[in-house]
């Protein structure tokens, strides 16, 4: 039986950003792609989405950066990254060279930031699309304080679509009590899709030292622990909005990806798994087949909202 | 780097909560470096594999040794011969001797024996003459001696003086450091700052010295900067990078806190 995994992630874009499955890497938890190249065939994955991007380079928090937590891990890095420049000169000629799709993710400190990133990778080849990170718990100035409200939200989201003609994803933050607000309010300032959702502001105390763990005493929880957090996000947002959903939070498996694709997502992205199964993309793809086949279901663009109870 | 499923031939407690593992694995043990590392499921309730470095090597075998510390390595210590470990590696740069030298200084705190006894062998076995100074809280959490490798001249220091020296290990350092031509070193990150700003007073400010840095890790494979530190070259991640550096290119000051 033929299977179809391929799903189109940005349907009212004019260059589109067709995936050949939904399965896609979590920014943070996949580098720039080469470093899984020698592990397996990354180029079977639906799209790769890089390290977070700031205008210029940046050396991150001070150590501790990470602590496992039940079911999950915090994680404080602060951006650290090599700045754009350097991943145009660097990075985006090797994944030209590629079949997956990369997309970028970006940070900015300010508004203008935002929409200055998205200029500079417009037209670079080996770039078929841009995440913007609008929730990040993990920097003083940018990242969170935009996603916390609709109307920044979608500020940020006018800023960078009118500087590119590249597909958009408007990554979403949970830490706020209007997830659907937000959500609308991106999808009407021209975003192509939302990815819900990035970490949880959390923290961590070593009782010996009576001190925080992480060195920037916040950090953002992931992993299993946020997973149905993330599913009831969703599912909420799917409702509200007419643009396709990335779902991201604590998927490790390939049943727990069906389900976020039950819930109204037409893709997914792996962030916490690859770190203890460096395979866990792969993985996930092979199962979702797997289910597909088993159950007999010719495409998988059929599952997508399927549960969703009408109202 | 290989993800490999290895089966544990061996489980011990060497000391009070310090375990030696052996595990048979054959595309890990070949072509592994001293100072290099693995990194390890501990079960499926961790979300974060625990790095450990290559303690021992024997053909196909590779030993770890680790501390009971939390959830993770508990786990590890539970297991038993016959069982299965999802182990992910080779990692990190190993040690590097010079060519020419002759006489190598070790310097162990505690659990930092782990990677310096696979030095330490490789090191005899090219003709090096090796001297371990080992240290420990007490005489019964010292490594024991009658496991380390023969032709090994150790030099044991304990903090409450129950075995050696009393006081810490580092306090040996002037006295056997003229006779060394390089140093490794590995331990709390406190003893290897205190190593480094006290080289003039320690008697090591001009010998080569390399130590292995422990440092929380998320993938291993320098994608996650979990365990980014800064050095004099730069930004430099643990798990790719090192976790062997040289002593001097370390910025001490980050790690106050740590």
């Amino acid at each position: 039986m033929a299977i179809n995994l391929k799903v189109q992630l940005a349907p009212k874009n004019k260059r589109g950003l067709l995936l050949t499955n939904p399965v896609m890497t979590a920014s943070g938890t996949f580098g720039y792609g080469m470093e899984y190249e020698h592990l397996f065939d990354i180029q079977k994955l639906g799209a790769i989405v890089c390290k977070g991007t700031t205008f210029e380079p940046r050396e991150g928090n001070p150590q501790p950066r990470i602590v496992e937590t039940a079911s999950g891990m915090l994680n404080s890095i602060g951006w650290q990254n090599i700045g754009v420049e350097a991943l145009i000169r660097e990075k985006a000629p090797v994944w030209a060279k590629w079949q997956v799709p990369v997309i970028v993710n970006i940070a900015g400190k300010t508004v203008e930031e935002y929409g200055q990133l998205a200029a500079r990778l417009d037209g670079v080849p080996g770039i078929s699309g841009i995440e913007v990170n609008i929730s990040c718990p993990n920097v003083k100035a940018g990242g969170v304080e935009f996603g916390a409200d609709a109307r920044s939200a979608a500020k940020v989201t006018a800023v960078v679509r009118k500087a590119t003609a590249l597909p958009v994803i408007m990554k979403l933050t949970p830490t706020t009590s209007d997830i659907v607000g937000i959500a609308k309010a991106v999808a009407e300032a021209g975003a192509d899709v939302v990815c819900l959702i990035n970490t949880l502001k959390g923290m961590a105390i070593d009782v010996k030292t009576r001190r925080p763990v992480l060195g920037n005493v916040f950090g953002g929880l992931s992993g299993p622990a946020i997973k149905p957090v993330a599913l009831a996000m969703v599912y909420q947002v799917a409702d509200a909005v007419d643009i396709p959903i990335i779902g991201c939070g604590g998927i490790a498996t390939a049943t727990d990806a069906l389900e976020f694709i039950m819930a109204g997502a037409t893709a997914v992205e792996i962030g916490t798994a690859n770190f203890w199964n460096p395979r866990a993309t792969l993985d996930i793809l092979e199962g979702i087949e797997k289910f597909l086949r088993k159950e007999k279901i010719k495409d998988i663009r059929k599952l997508i909202g399927i549960a969703r109870l009408k109202s | 780097m290989k993800q490999v499923a290895s089966v544990i031939s061996r489980n011990e407690e060497v000391i009070p909560g310090i375990f030696q593992t052996w595990l048979k694995a054959p595309e890990l043990a070949k072509g592994a470096r001293p100072g290099q590392f693995v990194m390890v499921r501990c079960g499926k309730d961790t979300v974060l594999r625990r790095p450990l470095s290559v303690h021992r090597l024997d053909g196909d075998k590779l030993a770890l040794l680790f501390q009971v510390k939390g959830k993770g390595t508990k786990w590890l210590s539970h297991c038993q011969k016959g069982d299965k470990l999802d182990v992910f590696g080779l990692m990190g740069n190993g040690f590097k001797i010079a060519p020419r030298v002759k006489n190598l200084l070790l310097v162990a705190g505690g659990i930092g024996i782990a990677p310096l006894y696979y030095l330490a062998e490789s090191a005899l076995s090219a003709g090096k003459r090796v001297t371990l100074l080992l240290g420990a809280a007490t005489a019964k959490q010292m490594y024991p001696v009658s496991l380390l490798p023969s032709g090994l001249e150790p030099v044991l220091a304990t903090e409450d003086g129950s075995a050696g020296h009393k006081g810490m290990v580092t306090d040996l350092l002037p006295e056997y450091a003229t006779s060394a031509d390089q140093i490794f070193a590995c331990g709390p990150l406190p003893m290897l700052r205190y190593m480094a700003i006290g080289q003039k007073k320690l008697g090591i400010k001009d010998k080569p010295s390399q130590i292995s840095l422990e440092m929380r890790m998320g993938c291993g494979v320098g994608v996650c900067y979990g365990c980014t530190i800064r050095t004099k070259n730069g930004l430099k991640q643990v798990c790719k990078d090192g976790p062997v550096f040289s002593l001097d290119e370390v910025i001490w000051d980050d790690f106050i806190r740590c």
